[in-house]
Formats: C-alpha cells, sequence, structure tokens
C-alpha cells in the first residue's frame, strides 16, 4: 500500500482529499449537530415550561375555588388534577405528575402527596425541591424519572407551589419524559453522519475522477517516454488539447524526433560504416586471390631464377600471406565493433578439434624448437558452439604460445562438467611483467618490440579470441610472470546461449612452486 | 581433355585461373557475364564449372540453379565474401562445394577441382539395396522401382561412401575428408545441406529418413541394408 502511494499521483491526491474534507466534514458537522439539538432542546423546554405553567396556574386557581367546598370537593379535585396533568396535552403519553408535601404543609391535616403512575419522588433532587419552595415561581430542571422497579427516563422537571385546602402548601411537579427529544436528536445526529459520509464519498469520487484526467495523460506520458527509451523510437504522444498536459505533450514529441533523428543518422553511419567494411573486404579479395595465385605461379619455379629473384618470390609470397591474415583480421575486429558478429553454433568434438589444431601447428613447434603436449582424459567431449571461433581462439593461443616458449614445451590442459568446458595453454616461457599483462589483449599491442613479426603475427590475435570467447558468453583469461612462462586458460558453456557458471582451471598455474 | 567453365566478372583473376588450370593440364572457357554463362554452357558443355557468386547480369546464384536445372555436372562456387549467408545459398542452389577468395593456395583449388573431376572411387561392384532404393555401383545409377534418380556426382559419392560400410557411423569431418577432399575442414555445412539435397531426392520421406539416418551429436549412417 505505501509502496502504490509512492507510485500513485491519483492515490496519494485521492488520499489527501478524503482526509482533509473528512476533518472539515466532521467539523461543521459537529457544530451542526451541537447548534440543532441545542435549539430542539430550548423549544422542548420553552413548550414543557408552557404547559406546566398552565396546568399549574388551572390547578392553583381550581385549589383556590375549591376553598369553600368540602374535603370530599377537595380530593375529587385533586384527583381531577392529577388525571388532567396527566392525560391532556400535546405530549400526555409521558407527561407525569408529582404533588408533594411541602415542610411548611400543616401535618395534622390529610396528605395529599401523589405521584402518577408509581413515580418515585426521590426522582426529585432535594436541591431542586428547595428552589421551588424558596421562591413561589417556577423552576425547572433536568432530572431523571425512577420509576417503581428500576425503569429510568431522562425527564424535565417543572415545579411551583400550590395550597390546597385546610392542607398546606404543596410542590407541584410536572415531568416532561425526554424520550421522544432524545429521539429526535439521535435521528438528527445520524442523519448529519450519513451526510457527511456521503460527502466525503462524493468529494472522494470526484477527487478520484479530476486525478485521473490529470493522471492519465501524465501516464500515458511516461509510458510513451518508457517505449521511446526501450527502443521504440516511433512512440509520439497524443496532443488533443491546448493545456498544459499538451504542452509537455508537445516538447515531449519534439525531443523525441530530434533523438530519433540522431539516432537514424548515427545506424545510418554505421550502416553505411559496414557496407564500406564489407565492400572493402569483396574488393580487396578478388584483387588479392590474383596476387596469391600469380605469386605461387612464380614462387614454384623460383629455382630457375638467379637467387635474388627467388628470395623476391619468398617474400613476395610470405608477405601475401601476412596480407591475407591482417586483412581478416581487421575485418573480424571490424565486426566486433559493429556488434554484427554472430554465433553460429554447431555440435562437435573439442578434443579432435584442439588434435587437428595441433598436428597443424606440430611443423611450426618443432621450427621453434618446442612442442605442444596434449594429453586429454579421453577423445571424446561434444560441446556446441562455434566451431570456427573455437578454432581461431585455439590456433591464436597455440601461436601465441610456440612464439614465446623459449625451447621448452607446451601444455594443454582440458577439464569439463556438464555445464562449463576449460582449456588451458601453459608456456614456460619469457613470461611477461603485470604493465604487459594488462595490455595483452589489447590491439597491435606487443609485448616486445625488438622481438615481434618473427612469425608475422597480425597482432589482433588475442584482442580476437578475446571478443571470440566474450561472444560464447564465456572467458579467456591469463596469467603470467617475467621467465615464468604465461598460463592461458578459456572457459566456455558447453552448450552456447548458456552462461559459464565455474572456473574449471584455476588460473594460477599448479606447476609453480613459489 | 577436361574442360572448365570459369563465370567470374574480374578478368585478372580469371585469366589468373586459366594460367594456374592449364598448368595442371586442365582446359578453360571463360565468361565473364552471368547472363552468358548459361549459353556458353550449352554450347560446350563442360566437366565441372567454377562460379562467381557475385556477377554482373545474372547472380551466380541465379545461373547454378539453372545449370544444375538441366545438368549433374559439378559445380563449384567461388565467394569473395565469408558470410556464411552467400554460402549456404550457393550450396542450396546445387553447388557441390565452394571456396572462399583468396584461397590458400594453388594447390587448394586444384585440389578441389581434381576431387570433384575424379571417378566414383567404387572398390565393390554389384548392387546393393537400402530399403527399396537400389545403387549400381558398375552403372554409378540409383534407382527405386526400376526408375532411375538423378544425382550428382557428388550426391552419389555421399551417398556410397555412407552405403559402402553399413552401420557404420561417418562424422561430419569424415565425411568431409572421404566425398569433399577435406584434409582438416571444420565446415560441417558442406554436409548438411548436401545430406538434406540428397534425402530430398531418394527417400521417400526427407521428414522420416530411411537411408541417410542421422546419429545425434555424432554423424550419419545408412541404412540397414535389404536383400
Amino acid at each position: 500500500m505505501t509502496n502504490r502511494l509512492r507510485t500513485s499521483l491519483a492515490l496519494r491526491v485521492l488520499l489527501s482529499t478524503i482526509l482533509l474534507s473528512s476533518a472539515v466534514i466532521w467539523l461543521s458537522g459537529s457544530i451542526l449537530n451541537s447548534r440543532v439539538s441545542a435549539d430542539v432542546k430550548q423549544v422542548n423546554l420553552d413548550s414543557s415550561i408552557n404547559e406546566a405553567r398552565s396546568t399549574i396556574v388551572s390547578a392553583r386557581y381550581r385549589l383556590i375555588l375549591a376553598k369553600s367546598g368540602s374535603q370530599k370537593d377537595v380530593d375529587e379535585l385533586i384527583g381531577e388534577i392529577l388525571s388532567a396533568a396527566t392525560t391532556v396535552g400535546a405530549r400526555a403519553s409521558g407527561r407525569e405528575l408529582a404533588l408533594l408535601r411541602g415542610p411548611m404543609a400543616n401535618p395534622a391535616e390529610k396528605d395529599f402527596t401523589t405521584t402518577s403512575n408509581l413515580v418515585d419522588p426521590g426522582s426529585l433532587p432535594e436541591k431542586f425541591r428547595e428552589k421551588v419552595r424558596s421562591t413561589s415561581e417556577l423552576h425547572w430542571s433536568y432530572i431523571t424519572i425512577k420509576y417503581a422497579g428500576s425503569l429510568q427516563v431522562p425527564a424535565i422537571a417543572v415545579g411551583d407551589m400550590v395550597s390546597i385546602p385546610r392542607s398546606g402548601k404543596y410542590e407541584m411537579y410536572l415531568l416532561f419524559p425526554l424520550t421522544n427529544q432524545n429521539k429526535t436528536l439521535s435521528l438528527i445526529s445520524r442523519s448529519i453522519i450519513l451526510v457527511d459520509v456521503a460527502l466525503v464519498f462524493l468529494i472522494g469520487l470526484i477527487t478520484w475522477l479530476l486525478a485521473r484526467q490529470v493522471v492519465r495523460p501524465v501516464r500515458e506520458a511516461a509510458r510513451v517516454a518508457e517505449k521511446f527509451t526501450s527502443g521504440d523510437f516511433n512512440q509520439r504522444m497524443k496532443v488533443t488539447r491546448k493545456d498544459e498536459i499538451a504542452t509537455l505533450g508537445v516538447s515531449f514529441n519534439e525531443m523525441a524526433a530530434s533523438i530519433q533523428q540522431q539516432i537514424m543518422r548515427l545506424e545510418n553511419l554505421s550502416r553505411v560504416q559496414q557496407r564500406f567494411v564489407s565492400d572493402v573486404s569483396h574488393e580487396l579479395r578478388t584483387p588479392l586471390t590474383t596476387l596469391r595465385m600469380a605469386s605461387e605461379v612464380i614462387y614454384s619455379s623460383r629455382s630457375s631464377f638467379d637467387p635474388q629473384i627467388a628470395r623476391s618470390a619468398e617474400l613476395l609470397i610470405g608477405n601475401i600471406d601476412r596480407f591475407e591474415r591482417l586483412l581478416e583480421d581487421l575485418l573480424e575486429v571490424s565486426r566486433f565493433d559493429a556488434e554484427v558478429a554472430v554465433l553460429e553454433p554447431v555440435d562437435f568434438n573439442l578434443i579432435s578439434l584442439i588434435n587437428g589444431c595441433i598436428d597443424d601447428l606440430d611443423l611450426v613447434a618443432k621450427e621453434k624448437g618446442t612442442q605442444i603436449i596434449f594429453t586429454p582424459y579421453s577423445e571424446d567431449l561434444s560441446i556446441n558452439a562455434d566451431i570456427r571461433r573455437v578454432e581461431r581462439i585455439l590456433r591464436n593461443l597455440f601461436n601465441n604460445a610456440i612464439d614465446h616458449a623459449e625451447l621448452k614445451p607446451i601444455n594443454v590442459h582440458v577439464e569439463y562438467n556438464d555445464n562449463d568446458v576449460a582449456v588451458a595453454v601453459r608456456d614456460h616461457g619469457i613470461g611477461m611483467d603485470e604493465n604487459s599483462l594488462l595490455r595483452i589483449f589489447d590491439r597491435f599491442w606487443r609485448a616486445d618490440p625488438s622481438r615481434s613479426r618473427i612469425r608475422g603475427g597480425t597482432g589482433l590475435g588475442l584482442s580476437i579470441a578475446l571478443e571470440d570467447a566474450r561472444l560464447h558468453e564465456g572467458e579467456l583469461e591469463v596469467w603470467a610472470r617475467p621467465d615464468k612462462g604465461a598460463h592461458f586458460v578459456l572457459t566456455l558453456p558447453r552448450l552456447a546461449g548458456n552462461q559459464i557458471q565455474s572456473r574449471l582451471i584455476r588460473l594460477e598455474p599448479k606447476d609453480l612452486k613459489i | 581433355m577436361t574442360l572448365v567453365l570459369v563465370v567470374d566478372d574480374d578478368q585478372d583473376l580469371a585469366e589468373m585461373l586459366g594460367i594456374v588450370l592449364n598448368g595442371a593440364g586442365i582446359d578453360v572457357d571463360l565468361v565473364s557475364r552471368g547472363d552468358e554463362a548459361l549459353e556458353v554452357f550449352r554450347n560446350n558443355p563442360p566437366d565441372l564449372v567454377l562460379l562467381d557468386v557475385m556477377l554482373p547480369g545474372l547472380d551466380g546464384i541465379e545461373v547454378c540453379k539453372q545449370i544444375r536445372a538441366e545438368s549433374m555436372v559439378p559445380i563449384v562456387m567461388l565467394s569473395a565474401k565469408g558470410d556464411t549467408h552467400d554460402v549456404v545459398r550457393g550450396l542450396e542452389a546445387g553447388a557441390d562445394d565452394y571456396m572462399v577468395k583468396p584461397f590458400r593456395h594453388q594447390s587448394e583449388l586444384v585440389a578441389r577441382i581434381k576431387t570433384r573431376l575424379r571417378k566414383t572411387n567404387t572398390d565393390i561392384a554389384g548392387l546393393l539395396k537400402i530399403s527399396d532404393l537400389s545403387i549400381d555401383f558398375n552403372a554409378h545409377e540409383v534407382s527405386r522401382a526400376d526408375k532411375v534418380i538423378a544425382l550428382t556426382r557428388l550426391e552419389f559419392d555421399l551417398l556410397v561412401a555412407l552405403a559402402r560400410e553399413p552401420g557404420r557411423v561417418f562424422t561430419r569431418d569424415a565425411l568431409l575428408s572421404e566425398v569433399w577432399g577435406y584434409r582438416h575442414s571444420t565446415d560441417t555445412r558442406l554436409v548438411n545441406v548436401h545430406v538434406q539435397r540428397l534425402r530430398a531426392k531418394i527417400e521417400n520421406d526427407p521428414e522420416h529418413p530411411e537411408i541417410v539416418l542421422t546419429v545425434r551429436g555424432v554423424g550419419y549412417k545408412a541404412g540397414n541394408q535389404s536383400k
């Protein structure tokens, strides 16, 4: 949720709007509620007082009139007053009456103390009764009616003194239960709450709609920008209106068009470059073929030439070889640079490929006073890789080792598991210092310029080997120390397209004892 | 005398090829345009065609298709690009072999041509049956239900190489040295493309071959002989 909050603008706007509007609505609702309930209470109180006054005044008047009557008349009158007070009136239903004997009454006479519906006289607090007794005017108070039993009802009590003939002063109270009023009040507050909730909901809905209206184009813009970033340069924002979002859209589209143009220009340049390289390749190869064949024809009859011309024929053919190798390597490098080099994996036996390469280089190795020693565990190790590239890596490593072997044998070692295969080429020749080690895979870099070019390497071999290994998602690493030889370790996945998962051969050679 | 038709738009190279092949005792017809090649081919049928891929008039691939449509003569494509795409297109158009310029050695060119020109080495005589296919070593013919199936010499060589030792599994490298005469070649596409072409001609259902069987991860072998 917090995550969604951070990522969704609409949700954030919605949530804060709901929080703020809830606070405002709650505040105004409670003010409204308290105002309305105060008014309702006041109206209720006023009408209760008026009713009580008229009832009490009429009772008082009738009692004065009954002064001359008999005791029985007075009794009847009290009964009448009692029933009239509890049955007559707009809200007669719950109205109660209490007639309580004041302390100043004549104790010798008959006690008319009575309450309707068995209301406990104790419902009227002593303090309130004191007030009623002390002055001769109407008083009111909120009380709780206690009926016999445990029923209690909140009510307004209004009381005054009446005098009953021959019996003295009595307190007469009219009790107006507040049940209805409370019902009304709770109805009002419920309605207010309901309206509040509805309001918050509606405000939320409106906010959501508005936020979406604003956010949708922003989201759309973000989506378009994302697609654009991921390489679909034809993506543009739709601009239909003239608001701020539309301005953003227009600016975005202008930027996109300019970027697209730049990219197309660069792509075009790169295409032109690739075409050029390919054309150069084609155009150079045909005359090179003629050159090569011509030089071979001359070379084959060199025995009949005088020595200088014969030597020239040898140099000619040797350098056409070098030229050809250089051309091939340059084209390969340019393919890597243009990122058009592709892997063409096939299944093949790595051991026989290694043996084949060693056989081919056997003569060269012998000339240099060294030999390549390879004793595989088994004669069969099937891998899936680009055989042309793997062969090129191996030839480059073997050639490099032969060039630097210094009359000492070269060891080739193969390790494999289900996923990876590693080939190590170890020579015990001049080795390299750390500076050379850092630059060994650089193009046209030679460890020792004074002894270079003896066998006409192109200076691109190891850098191409590294690119070939990387194209296989593999790795080519080197260890070397001055006068301790070098150790090249090639690790490849056994199935093209996989990643290498381990280093099967430690880079630091085992034969080294320091 | 053996005649080779050389189709290449580069005059110098064509002339040089002529010199080298003449030196090896081979007669040469030179054509520099693709659209003229077929006419020369028909007028003076050669024993082998050396065909450049990039030609003015008509593309070398097209020329190859047209020649193959009317003749089983060996065709060797010359490509100036090392691109696999070109090579595979040439092989699929019916070329037997290809050489990428510049050729490694003069002897490579001559050796390759001679391999393609030599008579199929059949030390067994007589008839061999695989499935419902009959191979007649003497007549250099392959037939099914008395209907002769036209194979190029290379396709016949490939079939014979496999059929001569039934049950033996040939790696692609082995086939390359046996049929194409390569010493250390790593281009197994040659084998793959030609096996497909051969199957298309001799198998009842090339999708489920019965005569040239694939041995996964190793190579190919011939199907069982039938009496």
